[in-house]
């Protein structure tokens, strides 16, 4: 126990040691790709209508005119301070900006990932319940289908046919205008259970009802999939074999035995699937207004806002890296076959 | 059974979920949406037609222009005095005006709020090196002093940038900008601020007359079908259209026929056109740049690209500020435009390949390059290529100094309501070199043209107000226009709908919406 233990740490701490010299990599790649591009905050703020005194005294005060090593060494200091200054176009700080988008895109993921489990899992079982029978082939229709729609054509369709049309569902944002939402967390659900505010409770479930709903029916095909192919390889390996013959009830082999090694992929791919919302989840954010991490960050580009884009661009990675450490750690406690 | 269940509980659900978003006491307060969001109401950063139009309803500038585009006092109680010399303009100030805060207006806040826009002003460049310096000789009374005579001055002071706001307030920010609060002295006083959603109330102490409403909610979504899809599901009650697609328009546009809705015009003040690099092949040459004028067929663009609903223009200022619908750029006369261009010895095997770049962020200038390429596909084949180019708008602005560019669609929308703001930014330039420009205006613009006539016509227009200084700026669209550095295609009005439970939506001559003027009309 203590062997393996120490086996595990020893992993986790060698997988911990990467993520500066990751995180590094990638503020540099970022650093270096913004100014890389055509275009600064300058001509992104001003438009082509100021003259070049204009344009110079306010890539003065923006600090654009010093040179990019000078740029580069101030924006590495300044990350080792845990400060990623102000946005360029606003002056507000970064962090500030973050801390006000990245609860909004968690929260959207979180409950995403939810429905996406709760949608793909009983599919993948009805599969592998009627295999080769009909109930197979519509769970597989579903789940092919659910991840061959391209996700803003899905969005833009459910808004149109729930929000527009049938009118159930608010068209975008995260909080009725009338209220002044909850600022505790910046978690709305738990802001209003916090808060013991049951309307509030309901206005951001109400919410954040259509866009994951969606979203988590978009992921949740990966989900049933992997779970029906998965669950399917398990149950005709040999221990199961095995226990048949010996007469222990196959419900039970299979809750008990077959299903939690059928998990090991599904924990991996929900890594992979949480890490890529990071991205994937701009087009929804769009879509619905949904005022997260994506669509600033979408906005920030655009505006050439250096800051703003690095300082998220650091934290979404930060975030992934851990999540797939998180990701790592777990298989490797679950599952005894893996080395470390 | 089960089913049954499982049904009751996915109604239940819902019915939950439908309690709470149902209105369930509709207030009197209207609910306003328009695309993107609000990043800072400070005057002195404020830039996009967003946030101008709601510091519009929450500060109030000297002077509006009304829909016929005529100077009317605000914070001034009278219109503004010229001095004999030309170089110094009196303006009286209202009294008994009090900003949000309870302080008084008087002429020391404009001087504060001027002086801090000089200083810290994202767009401060509109100023231009006109004005030396502002005196406040009484509480009552503004003396601005200007380096030379400027007519387009007065203009300025229409400009919701130099909206005042109240010193006392903004005593810890005369050098930086305060985003998320707004202290003027407007109709609406700021309740709340996200860069998403902004919350005004009536100001209960306003000078004049009081807002016809309980209060506006300034939404912002994201994308245009939201837009378009939260009028239609009644989410809201009017939508601004600053940014929303053309077939939407379109749509919108039919309902409001159909009476389904009511649909509000701005005069029309933005102006889309084609920049032409004057100063290199193939655009050095003046008949060339007239061929290609006279081969743009606008009533088509107008009709494929905003069914009709965008007005093709042959000028680059707004009719409202001439006061005239005078087209002077060159009318389309596709075989005008092959003679022109056989003479150049292009056609017969000679083809002019013209690389004509679009703003790709901007799904209307893909729309026009694309139709006017196949225009000229189908008329002006043997001599006319067009090949596109799509680049971010960013990338543009950058590189158009540059003069990567040959022919490129842009459009403008002047800072201030003068036909001056939409001449100047085009067709100045401080240093030339025959018919190009070395360095100033048109250099920014992507055409790179100069003339010394347009340079003198622009200093003695300055002298003059009224009629005669009009003429003058006409003059000098008159060369412009015959000399083609840009090829104006339309002139977009800013557009409002309204549910018919509202009452219309009314905007002044600069493009703004009256938030007060909304009400419910079976109030």
């Amino acid at each position: 126990m203590s062997r393996d233990f120490i086996k595990i740490l020893n992993y986790s701490l060698l997988k911990i040691s990467l993520i500066p010299l990751m995180l590094w990599i990638i503020s540099t790649l970022v650093f270096i790709l913004l100014r890389v591009a055509p275009g600064d905050p300058v001509d992104a703020i001003l438009g082509s209508g100021a003259n070049e005194a204009s344009r110079e005294l306010l890539r003065y005060k923006l600090g654009l005119n010093e040179s990019l090593l000078s740029q580069y060494l101030t924006f590495i200091n300044n990350i080792l301070h845990l400060n990623f200054g102000e946005s360029l176009s606003t002056q507000e700080p970064v962090l500030n900006i973050i801390l006000k988008s990245l609860p909004a895109s968690l929260e959207l993921g979180i409950f995403s990932i939810f429905f996406a489990i709760l949608i793909g899992f009983p599919l993948g079982f009805l599969g592998i319940r009627n295999k080769g029978k009909r109930g197979d082939y519509i769970a597989r229709v579903i789940s092919i289908s659910s991840y061959a729609i391209p996700p803003f054509w899905g969005a833009m369709l459910v808004q149109l046919i729930l929000s527009v049309y049938l009118r159930i569902f608010p068209i975008g944002g995260r909080f009725p205008i009338i209220h002044s939402q909850p600022h505790i967390t910046g978690f709305l659900v738990i802001d209003s259970l916090l808060d013991n505010n049951l309307t509030y409770l309901k206005d951001s479930l109400y919410h954040l009802a259509l866009p994951s709903l969606t979203l988590g029916f978009l992921l949740s095909g990966i989900f049933s999939r992997s779970l029906r192919i998965n669950l399917d390889k398990t149950i005709k390996s040999d221990y199961v074999n095995a226990a048949l013959t010996r007469g222990i009830a196959r419900r039970k082999i299979i809750l008990n035995h077959a299903l939690p090694n059928a998990l090991l992929p599904i924990i991996t791919i929900s890594g992979l699937t949480i890490a890529s919302l990071a991205g994937g989840a701009l087009l929804f954010e769009v879509t619905f207004s949904w005022p997260g991490i994506a669509l600033r960050l979408y906005e920030a580009i655009s505006q050439r806002d250096y800051n703003v884009v690095q300082g998220i661009v650091i934290i979404t990675s930060l975030l992934i890296v851990s999540l797939n450490l998180f990701v790592d750690i777990f298989i490797a406690l679950l599952d005894p076959r893996i080395e470390y | 059974m089960q089913n049954n269940f499982l049904i009751a509980i996915f109604i239940f659900f819902i019915s939950f979920l439908q309690y709470s978003c149902v209105p369930n006491n509709r207030s009197k307060r209207i609910t306003i949406a328009s695309s993107g969001k609000i990043e800072s109401l400070d005057p002195a950063r404020a830039s996009t037609l967003k946030s101008l139009q709601l510091l519009s309803s929450l500060g109030d500038t000297l002077y509006e222009l009304n829909s016929e585009g005529d100077l009317i006092p605000q914070l001034a109680s009278g219109m503004p005095i010229l001095s004999k010399d030309k170089l110094q303009i009196t303006i009286n100030i209202r009294r008994n005006v009090l900003f949000h805060d309870g302080t008084p207006f008087n002429a020391k806040a404009i001087k504060f709020s001027f002086d801090r826009f000089k200083r810290i002003g994202t767009m401060n460049y509109i100023l231009g090196n006109k004005i030396k310096s502002i005196e406040t000789p009484s509480e009552y009374k503004l003396l601005i002093n200007l380096n030379k005579p400027s007519s387009s001055v007065k203009g300025l002071l229409t400009a919701i940038n130099l909206t005042p706001i109240s010193p006392t307030f903004y005593k810890d920010y005369s050098d930086k900008f305060l985003n998320d609060k707004f202290v003027g002295t407007g109709k609406y006083i700021l309740k709340r601020f996200s860069n998403e959603i902004q919350i005004i109330d009536p100001n209960l102490n306003y000078w004049g007359k009081k807002p016809n409403n309980e209060g506006v909610n300034f939404i912002g979504y994201s994308n245009s079908s939201s837009l378009f899809g939260a009028l239609k599901s009644r989410q809201i009650d009017v939508l601004l259209s600053n940014s929303i697609d053309d077939s939407q328009r379109n749509n919108l546009n039919s309902l409001s026929k159909k009476n389904d809705i009511k649909e509000g015009n701005s005069p029309a003040i933005e102006i889309s056109f084609i920049s032409l690099r004057t100063n290199s092949y193939p655009f050095n040459n003046r008949s060339v740049r007239l061929a290609i004028a006279k081969s743009l067929n606008r009533q088509l663009i107008s009709d494929k690209v905003s069914y009709g609903l965008r007005q093709p223009s042959r000028s680059l200022v707004p009719p409202i500020l001439k006061k005239s619908k005078q087209g002077l750029w060159p009318e389309y006369d596709p075989i005008e435009a092959k003679n022109l261009l056989e003479k150049e010895g292009f056609c017969n095997g000679n083809i002019l390949k013209l690389p004509l770049t679009f703003r790709s962020n901007v799904p209307s200038d893909k729309l026009i390059a694309l139709t006017w390429q196949e225009d000229i596909k189908n008329i002006l084949k043997e001599c006319i290529s067009i090949q596109l180019n799509g680049v971010e708008s960013t990338t543009i602005y950058k590189n158009l100094n540059l003069g990567i560019y040959t022919a490129v669609i842009l459009d403008w929308t002047g800072a201030y309501s003068d036909p001056e703001a939409y001449l100047t930014p085009l067709l100045s330039c401080s240093e030339l070199d025959g018919e190009s420009c070395k360095k100033g205006e048109s250099v920014y613009s992507g055409s790179f043209w100069a003339s010394s006539n347009v340079q003198k016509l622009f200093l003695e227009s300055e002298k003059l107000n009224g009629d005669k200084r009009l003429a003058k700026l006409i003059e000098i669209e008159i060369i412009a226009s015959k000399s083609v550095p840009y090829i104006p295609i339309w002139i977009s009005s800013q557009k409002a709908w309204s549910q018919n439970e509202v009452s219309k939506p009314i905007f002044n001559g600069a493009g703004i919406i009256s938030m007060s003027d909304l009400k419910f009309i079976n109030e």
